[in-house]
């Protein structure tokens, strides 16, 4: 008690949890879906503390990362735990995130006022595939070697600069050590605080803005949260949002007890090989479908050109779509456009994936 | 929105005339995959492209299509390794100077495979095709019973009637195969367990090495025709290998160990997120 009132003597912490957490209120008509962002951000924390973990055991070069990583699994006790929920975290994190965006997507949540908040989203989205792509190699097994050979080969097709943009990715002509040590530089220390300032400036923003509330609840106003709305505490909320972490985190330890080789197949038990290509090789299946889509344009640039093209659209979506309407459900063009295209995406990447 | 949804649709229109064009997706992936870096590029091998060309005589022809379906092909033993000379210049390629044998004589193929496979050549020699061999010249040799460039893995079922028979009665080899047979399937026992160790990431070098060493002088017995000889050292293969069975076994509990572990994991998350469920739900109702 004296502790408390030490601290508020100075600080008035009190003051800051209870403007914070009680007299901030959010919303009744919040449903699942605007819970997403949290597990992502849970997520994100939970591959940061594992990852520091790894970082202890981890050696970054080609003659000795395949070894310290059978070390963390075989040898450092728990290592095997912490290097499996890294592993399986980084996926369902990739997951998370795309359901967050497309959640947020068929809301209409990033009208004004918040088109800033959907852009810095898809750029931690986009963030979030570079932190995969630097993290799958650092392992230099037959799989990570392979998939970031083809994913770095991605950018050639663009003429002119695309063979330079992808000797700089990997520091050469193919794949070797000085691409290991970039990305594991890139991996550990540009991305993380990269990712942290954008995760800060995303919550400033949705602080600054208030949650919105789902479209088919727009009678009542735009703001889902803030200090003069009707709704719950915003403990509360905090409540349903840490159950939903902990199902996610139970998602992580029932597929390291049931499928423990999912995201760890053979190929990803066996020591780089630069001279040997093994059958079968694939990026990670988050890249499949860009993947795919790749090989089923015949020319290279109109591929990257239509992709690039998409991401464009995508990152200022909000800045295109300037209707007032919110509703997808009222906007048949738009719903269908929705339904194609995250149909086709999960198409490219079920072929991808054979 | 129009103007974009318009753009899309031109691009995707433009796009279109692609799918039919044969074995697209086997090029690309190859144009994909095949990027070597400057000092792992495959180098060039002179003896696989003169016995494929036309200038090589047709039965020589099928020796690379022989060799790339071996097991010596698939453990990166090539031409050279056996034959010597320079696979990577086509003047020099068959010069003795840069230590190219040839074809050996029938009578000196057990000291050309002997090079690499030693104990097996050591107990060969001894036994009675070794002997016979070495008198007459005509008794079987390495190649009799392996092949000479489509070699596959050696296993138990080369000792068979068929092929003991074209030279003698099968009995006295029947009798070797069944001293050897139980040592075998602790082989294959212990091979399988070590490869599922490897699946769940269990990559056990010392294990390995062991078992390989084990197999490898196991191996050597098959040459030798002295039955005795086998039950005697029969028995301390068994040993050794039981004794690597003891250790995997210890591997599997830490296995189950994981899941276990993992399961518990995953149902203390669950109950705590139902009860954090129940909670929240709860506080509303007040």
């Amino acid at each position: 008690m004296k502790l408390r009132e030490f601290i508020d003597e100075r600080i008035e912490l009190s003051n800051l949890i209870r403007s914070q957490f009680s007299e901030y209120r959010v919303s009744e008509r919040l449903n699942i879906f605007y819970t997403l962002g949290f597990v992502a951000l849970a997520g994100f924390v939970v591959q940061f503390i594992t990852g520091l973990f790894l970082l202890i055991y981890y050696i970054p070069h080609p003659q000795y990362a395949f070894q310290s990583v059978q070390r963390i699994m075989n040898e450092i006790p728990y290592g095997w735990l912490i290097r499996q929920v890294h592993v399986v975290g980084s996926n369902l994190m990739v997951a998370v995130v795309f359901l967050h965006m497309l959640s947020v997507f068929f809301m209409g949540s990033y009208k004004k006022p918040r088109e800033f908040t959907w852009v810095i989203g898809a750029g931690m989205l986009f963030l979030t595939l570079t932190f995969c792509l630097s993290g799958y190699l650092l392992p230099w097994s037959q799989l990570s070697y392979w998939a970031t050979t083809i994913v770095t080969n991605l950018p050639t097709a663009f003429p002119i600069v695309g063979e330079c943009l992808a000797d700089t990715l990997r520091g050469g002509k193919a794949v070797t050590g000085f691409t290991l040590s970039r990305f594991f530089g890139l991996h550990v220390a540009l991305l993380p605080p990269l990712l942290s300032f954008l995760l800060a400036l995303h919550i400033f923003l949705i602080r600054r803005t208030g949650i919105s509330l789902p479209p088919w609840h727009a009678s009542e106003g735009m703001k889902g949260s803030g200090h003069n709305i009707e709704g719950m505490p915003f403990y509360r909320f905090m409540l349903k949002e840490l159950s939903i972490v902990m199902f996610y985190l139970a998602g992580i330890f029932f597929i390291i007890a049931f499928m423990p080789t999912l995201f760890l197949p053979d190929d990803a038990n066996t020591p780089a090989d630069p001279s040997n290509t093994p059958e079968h090789i694939r990026p990670e299946w988050y890249f499949l479908a860009p993947y795919e889509m790749l090989k089923l344009i015949p020319s290279k640039f109109l591929g990257i050109t239509v992709q690039l093209l998409f991401v464009i659209i995508f990152l200022f979506w909000p800045f295109i779509d300037r209707s007032p309407e919110r509703n997808i459900l009222k906007r048949p063009v738009l719903l269908w456009t929705f339904i194609v295209v995250t149909g086709l995406w999960l198409l490219l990447t079920i072929l991808g994936g054979y | 929105m129009q103007r974009l949804y318009l753009a899309l649709f031109l691009l995707l229109f433009l796009s279109s005339p692609l799918y039919g064009k044969e074995g697209w997706k086997r090029s690309f992936e190859e144009e994909y995959l095949k990027i070597f870096p400057v000092d792992e590029a495959p180098k060039r091998n002179v003896c696989v492209s003169c016995h494929m060309s036309e200038i090589m005589r047709p039965e020589l022809r099928t020796i690379p299509s022989q060799w790339s379906n071996s097991w010596h092909a698939r453990n990166n033993i090539s031409c050279h390794d056996c034959h010597g000379g320079d696979p990577e210049d086509e003047k020099n390629a068959m010069s003795p100077e840069r230590g190219f044998i040839g074809k050996p004589s029938f009578r000196d193929v057990p000291q050309f495979c002997g090079r690499c496979h030693i104990g097996i050549l050591e107990h060969y020699m001894k036994s009675g095709h070794g002997r016979s061999l070495r008198l007459t010249g005509h008794a079987p040799n390495c190649v009799t019973c392996h092949g000479s460039h489509e070699i596959q893995k050696a296993s138990i079922e080369i000792i068979n009637e068929n092929l003991c028979s074209r030279c003698h009665s099968y009995e006295r080899a029947k009798v070797m195969k069944q001293a050897l047979s139980a040592t075998e399937r602790l082989i294959v026992d212990t091979d399988m367990a070590l490869s599922v160790l490897k699946k769940k990431g269990m990559i056990l070098q010392k294990e390995n090495e062991e078992f390989f060493r084990t197999h490898a002088e196991f191996r050597t017995l098959f040459h030798t025709t002295d039955v005795n000889l086998v039950k005697e050292r029969t028995e301390e293969f068994i040993g050794r290998l039981r004794a690597i069975e003891t250790r995997l076994s210890q591997y599997f509990k830490e296995l189950n160990f994981r899941r276990n572990y993992s399961v518990f994991l995953f149902l203390l998350f669950l109950s705590i997120g139902i009860m954090l469920y129940i909670f929240y739900n709860d506080r509303g109702k007040k």
